[in-house]
């Protein structure tokens, strides 16, 4: 069978001359997820997905992406499916609505297999706080696949499905990318509606796709963007962002910031990096290193601005409307600390704590509207460096996927894996993580591709080329054989 | 009272009359089933986001325009946080660092002299649920979370229970005119809480105040204000001091009393929401806003008086909106507007209460209200009469005239049948009739009566009394 | 700088948070929480910036929904993911005391 492993052209076709059915695919997927045991899902929806996949016999074959199935981050709302955030706190949850992007993917007629893993509500950089335990990387099952969208990441490394959502607060969907050698895209605040993604921090969340090549990512995105009346933030754009795809990249100006190639980044990934350089260059593009200020404070601002918020996101999490709570509390101050001690994991307190603190009192001025204004001109900063340059890249992460097993008893460490994607969410912009090649260990290398808001199209455009020209086994399962 | 100088500033809430929530589009409503007027952003679910209804910008916008305050052009939405049960995401969406309004007034009659009562701020945000306390368990309705408010806080520049009472009336009367909110205490659509502090000289400085909070009626705000200002007194007198603290006012005490002394401040953790973006506020929008403004009670007791309506009666009519729109429509009308007032709060507004109806629930047109009063006025119909046939006057659409005729309470016009009557009258008491030519005046009001009592009052008295002082001379 | 917060600036932060923690926690997040806040005590070495603030990196102004009704939830539903539920109320223990709030 194995009809995944095809180009979507190709299934396409066979799909239209009624060759396969969408319920074959649908087989397939939950056969590649079942044995490639990566611990990705929280949920798989097999019933719901088999009877849309039935119902999809009779309809007609009217896009690219009818009838393929797709993953969904578990912080997504899906109306009668369990929707977890990776929580105790929401293990028992079945919202009674959709999300917008799940409404956009049903009216697609594509088809949700299931609920990927990811850290406690997208709090961690290697889905290691998941309340279901860690997924595995694909390319090295004992390594992390990275967070927070580990499940989604590592569900389309191993090329079980084609199509993945993640969400992105900071780099939640760049990093786990550039670990398992996906592609995956941060696109501009606002492009794609919040509307059913549980909030971390709303200021920055924003959900993307996550793919196994640039053409494929830009057809899903196509899917999810749009204008949506119940989210104020939505943008009201729409746009093909295929359209740039296979034109020139002659002449298009890059900008390195010496801070994505300084020593807080591993040697080999540096020189991956410039190896990719000179690959841009002979294809036409210019490359220069300028200095950009405020990238290496975002750590810092995310910090605030992200525990902030969360704290009062995560607040309604309270016992009394839906969701865990404690059982026979004694009264209702035991239904708040009981409630919350008990459905929280460990990182998810500490990041509530800290964040209700630098809130409270004086400390909102010395921190959080600090914090703000220093955004404000770090946003700023960005919007100078498109004035010369169509994109900014770098490495997407400092190392490649590491152990599993590997400590966890720094707070800061989840927070400094995510240095070189935060500036983006900070920002508000669109950025993309492509594979670049692998490490002496053959685990993937990740670059990312970064533009002005609203300029995902030409990121593709760019992105498109270089896969092409790079053209990387990028199939953990390929064994050697190469048959593309 | 007491020597001491008292300070007193007020913070109103206020429900808006939208047809929807200020963030969701479910219904805004009162005294309806359980957890029936809800929807997931209603209850905080996971996911949800906030979206601004236009009718609520607007009526904060006539709020501002008519308590005079300076409107903000480009504003925001803060967050503040606090745990509590009616609180469904645990913050609630307010404004803190932008409010709409700021810097107004209201004019006040104190003494028969005007004082303004100045507004530091006004802003929207979003009201909590209800909640009911049964024994060991609280049970919360959701139907309340979400229903827009506007909050409208003081200056502390107030210096008596009376100041703050006639605020709040002269406030409820603004927003109840220009169909901001229905003002309902008892429904809690307005909630007030006041806080209180004394000193002995304007020249001391401010003292620990106190908040008496969710106060029920205007007169329990004057009464709980009172109680207040003794409560300090008598701890001051003593030598003693109290904490900054919250009172309620128990309405069986008929006083107030604790409910917990103040932390050090409040800590709400208040941030920008990040959920909704900045909003603009057109001077088109203001303009639209303002034109929709009826005119207001002020305007309406002025206009009255001019018209030769009693002050008194003036006031009166302003006091029921529907009275008081029912006699704007007139104003243009030639008629005797002290006619037409008397009617209105007399008879008619005596069968409204009796019957709870508003004027417009009633058949009385604009063109029948008009024929009423002009036959009240040249006396066809008289007051004893209009009492009989009053219900069919409200509740049938037959004319004046006909109705009079079916109900038999026509006035006799015809001056022969007037004359015989009167000179029956004459006939029978000749000693009147000498009193009256030897100069005494009553003689003929006695005589005058005697006609009325003869004919059931079925004349119309002028004639009459015309006719009368013709025969006797 | 301090490596540990005090035992009761970590109950105070917990009291913010509304999480119950137990002794053993206690000592551990007066070393973590300490090492998250020695972190962002970084933001004042940041210099040369101004005033104004981004709260978020909105497009666009707000856009207003019209006053009309839409649908709502049967209060059957609204119940149904309550842990405690009496009639068509959703249920607490007993609150003591008034709504800090509105």
């Amino acid at each position: 069978m194995k009809y995944l492993d095809k180009s979507i052209i190709e299934i396409n076709k066979l799909l239209k001359e009624k060759k396969i059915k969408p319920i074959d695919l649908v087989e397939e997927a939950y056969e590649n997820i079942e044995s490639s045991d990566l611990n990705a899902y929280i949920t798989l929806t097999k019933e719901e997905a088999y009877q849309k996949a039935k119902e999809l016999e009779d309809k007609e074959v009217d896009s690219l992406l009818f009838g393929l199935p797709i993953a969904v981050k578990d912080n997504i709302c899906t109306k009668g499916v369990l929707t977890t955030c990776a929580s105790h706190m929401l293990d028992n949850f079945v919202p009674i609505y959709d999300a917008t992007v799940v409404e956009k993917i049903n009216n697609a007629n594509m088809i949700i297999i299931g609920k990927t893993n990811m850290d406690e509500f997208a709090m961690g950089s290697s889905s290691r706080t998941s309340y279901f335990g860690a997924p595995h990387n694909p390319w090295d099952t004992n390594k992390i696949s990275g967070g927070s969208s580990g499940g989604s990441a590592s569900t389309i490394a191993a090329r079980d499905v084609l199509f993945a959502l993640g969400s992105d607060t900071g780099g939640s969907i760049r990093q786990p990318a550039s670990y398992t050698g996906i592609v995956g895209m941060k696109p501009t605040y606002g492009r794609v509606s919040r509307y059913g993604l549980i909030a971390f921090a709303s200021s920055l969340d924003q959900i993307g796709p996550m793919t196994k090549n640039v053409y494929e990512n830009a057809l899903l995105l196509n899917v999810i963007s749009g204008h949506d009346d119940k989210d104020l933030t939505s943008a009201n754009k729409e746009e093909d962002f295929t359209r740039l795809i296979g034109k020139d990249v002659k002449g298009m100006k890059i900008a390195i910031p010496n801070f994505f190639v300084s020593d807080i980044v591993d040697k080999e990934i540096i020189a991956k990096l410039k190896e990719t350089v000179k690959v841009l260059e002979k294809l036409g593009a210019t490359v220069d290193y300028v200095d950009m200020k405020y990238l290496d404070n975002a750590v810092t601002l995310y910090q605030i601005i992200a525990m902030g918020e969360a704290s009062s996101n995560l607040a309604r999490f309270d016992g009394i409307r839906y969701g865990h709570s404690k059982e026979n509390p004694e009264d209702i101050k035991d239904v708040y600390f009981g409630t919350r001690a008990e459905g929280f994991g460990k990182e998810v307190k500490r990041r509530i704590m800290v964040g209700s603190y630098l809130l409270s009192g004086e400390n909102a001025r010395e921190y959080f509207y600090k914090a703000l204004s220093i955004r404000d001109d770090m946003k700023q900063e960005f919007t100078n460096i498109f004035k010369d340059y169509d994109f900014v890249i770098g490495p997407t992460t400092t190392t490649t996927a590491y152990l599993l097993t590997d400590p966890m008893d720094d707070p800061s460490k989840s927070f400094m894996d995510d240095v070189l994607v935060i500036p983006v969410n900070m920002a508000g912009i669109p950025g993309l993580n492509m594979p670049i090649g692998f490490d002496k260990n053959h685990m993937p290398i990740g670059m990312q591709i970064i533009a002005n808001s609203f300029e995902e199209a030409k990121i593709y455009q760019l992105a498109s080329a270089l896969e092409k020209e790079l053209n990387l086994e990028l199939n953990p399962n390929a064994g050697g054989d190469n048959n593309d | 009272m007491t020597n001491y100088i008292a300070t007193i500033g007020v913070e109103v809430h206020v429900e808006l009359k939208t047809k929807t929530k200020i963030f969701s589009n479910s219904k805004n409503g009162y005294g309806q089933m359980a957890n029936s007027l809800t929807n997931v952003i209603d209850l905080g679910y996971p996911g949800t986001l906030p979206t601004l209804n236009e009718e609520v910008l607007n009526l904060a916008i006539k709020a501002a325009t008519v308590l005079n305050c300076k409107i903000r052009k480009e504003m925001h939405f803060d967050r503040k946080n606090y745990f509590y049960p009616d609180n469904p995401k645990n913050y609630q969406i307010t404004q803190f660092a932008t409010p709409i309004g700021y810097d107004g007034y209201v004019e006040i009659d104190v003494d028969g002299k005007k004082k303004k009562i100045y507004i530091e701020e006004m802003h929207i945000e979003e009201d909590t649920c209800k909640s009911t306390h049964r024994g060991e368990k609280t049970l919360l309705d959701f139907n309340r979370a979400g229903v827009p408010l506007i909050e409208i806080v003081t200056k502390p520049c107030m210096s008596t229970p009376e100041e703050a009472k006639k605020y709040l009336e002269k406030l409820r009367e603004l927003l109840l005119y220009s169909d901001i909110s229905d003002c309902k205490m008892e429904e809690g659509s307005m909630r007030a809480d006041a806080n209180v502090s004394i000193r002995k000289k304007e020249s001391d400085p401010f003292n620990t105040k106190a908040e008496i909070k969710n106060i029920g009626s205007i007169s329990n705000v004057g009464l709980s204000i009172e109680k207040e200002i003794e409560r300090q007194a008598k701890i001051y007198d003593a030598g003693e001091t109290f904490k900054p603290q919250t009172r309620r006012f128990d309405d069986k005490l008929q006083d107030t009393v604790l409910m917990r002394v103040k932390e050090t401040g409040n800590d709400y953790r208040y941030f920008p929401e990040p959920d909704i973006p900045f909003v603009i506020v057109t001077d088109e929008r203001i303009e639209k806003v303002k034109k929709e403004i009826p005119m207001l009670p002020d305007e309406r007791r002025l206009k009255y008086q001019e018209l030769g309506i009693a002050e008194v009666n003036a006031n009166k009519i302003v006091l029921n909106r529907s009275i008081s729109d029912y006699l704007n429509n007139l104003l243009d009308e030639k008629i005797n507007f002290k006619t037409a007032s008397n009617l209105l709060l007399g008879d008619i507004q005596a069968y409204l209460n009796k019957n709870e109806k508003e004027i417009t629930d009633t058949t009385l047109t604009k063109e029948r209200f008009i024929d009423l009063v002009n036959k009240m006025d040249d006396n066809t119909l008289t007051s004893k009469n209009l009492k009989d046939i009053l219900d069919k006057v409200l509740e049938s659409d037959k004319s004046i005239s006909e109705i009079m005729k079916e109900c038999n309470v026509e006035n006799i016009t015809d001056d022969k049948a007037i004359k015989e009557v009167i000179k029956k009258i004459i006939a029978e008491n000749p000693e009147s009739v000498a009193d009256y030519k030897a100069g005494h005046d009553r003689a003929i009001k006695y005589l005058m009566g005697q006609v009325m009592k003869e004919t059931k009052g079925g004349v119309n008295p002028k004639m009459a009394m015309d006719i009368l002082t013709e025969e006797l001379n | 700088m301090k490596e540990k917060l005090s035992r009761e600036e970590v109950l105070h932060v917990a009291e913010l948070a509304r999480i119950a923690v137990t002794e053993e926690e206690i000592e551990k997040y007066q070393v973590e929480l300490k090492k998250l806040l020695n972190d962002v005590e970084k933001i004042n070495e940041v210099k040369g910036y101004d005033d104004e603030i981004l709260i978020a990196p909105w497009s666009h102004n707000t856009d207003l929904r019209e006053d009309k009704e839409g649908e709502m939830l049967d209060p059957k539903k609204v119940i149904e993911n309550a842990p405690r539920h009496s009639g068509n109320y959703i249920q607490v223990p007993v609150v003591i005391g008034e709504s800090e709030g509105a």
